[in-house]
């Protein structure tokens, strides 16, 4: 009686703004950071290198009983259509971006390493459907793909550091 | 998510929000048992335990046996694993972010009015 569930979360919503400011929201780190972490949170690091194969570094600062945490996450922009369509990686990561295991910060288990966020713009009237969609990646699936090229990027960085000493 | 998924979440939440049928589901997650056995702890008539019974088999939680006489229960823990699927531990998480995303955008959009 029950289908096996996709592990994944859509939520379909309308905004009362064209899809190039909502585009923003997602891209401008100052204004992502405006609206991304929860109340009484701050936002004090947002990278986003937007553009297929960039990567991304969030930090989230909550005020917790024992005093500030942080948290770090890192990820991989999969697809950049400007106004249209964005598609990034997801993963809890320490300050330089290395990728922790949700279990090492105290995430129940079965969360996935990598999970993949989709966001699709639409205009609609003057304002904008937006469909989102939380995946998560199975390791070792095509979907991984982000983070061969993320770890392909890093070579390639090592490789000029190399030849100019 | 769609609106039956919506629905059988609903009817999940609504089955664990009772001590009684929790402790139920405590019982059969050690196994099969019958009517009377899933009553004899609970000072209850009955007909309030049939009642309990039918909220959870309504949830797809637990599956009546077809032995006629002694029609024993068992549970079904599929609808539990989806209550604590991965990604639907985020949907409130989004929902409140996509509210903090309007807000701003209303912000943004006074400010713009005022300039």
């Amino acid at each position: 009686m029950v289908e096996k569930m996709p592990d994944s979360v859509t939520i379909e919503r309308m905004f009362p703004a064209p899809p190039d400011l909502m585009w923003k929201l997602w891209t401008q780190p100052e204004h992502f950071a405006s609206w991304y972490g929860p109340a009484g949170s701050t936002v004090p690091v947002a990278r986003m290198d937007v553009r297929v194969g960039g990567t991304r570094l969030l930090c989230m600062e909550v005020q917790a009983p024992q005093g500030l945490r942080r948290m770090w996450f890192t990820g991989t922009y999969l697809e950049v259509a400007e106004n249209q369509r964005l598609v990034y990686t997801d993963s809890m990561a320490d300050e330089h971006g290395t990728v922790l295991a949700p279990e090492e910060m105290g995430m129940p288990a079965g969360h996935p390493t990598t999970t993949e966020v989709r966001v699709h713009l639409e205009p609609v009237g003057g304002g904008t459907r937006m469909v989102l969609t939380h995946i998560g990646i199975p390791e070792g699936s095509p979907g991984a793909v982000g983070w061969a090229m993320a770890l392909d990027k890093l070579a390639d960085q090592l490789t000029a550091n190399d030849n100019t000493l | 998510m769609t609106a039956a998924v919506e629905d059988r979440l609903d009817a999940t939440f609504g089955a664990l929000a009772n001590a009684t049928r929790r402790a139920m589901l405590a019982r059969l997650a050690q196994g099969e048992a019958t009517v009377n056995e899933l009553a004899e702890p609970f000072r209850l008539s009955l007909p309030a335990i049939s009642k309990h019974l039918k909220v959870l088999e309504r949830a797809g939680l637990i599956v009546r046996g077809q032995q006629a006489q002694y029609r024993p229960r068992t549970l079904d823990a599929t609808p539990l694993r989806e209550v604590s699927s991965w990604a639907e531990q985020y949907r409130p998480v989004w929902e409140a972010r996509l509210n903090r995303m309007d807000s701003y955008l209303q912000e943004l959009q006074r400010d713009e009015e005022d300039a």
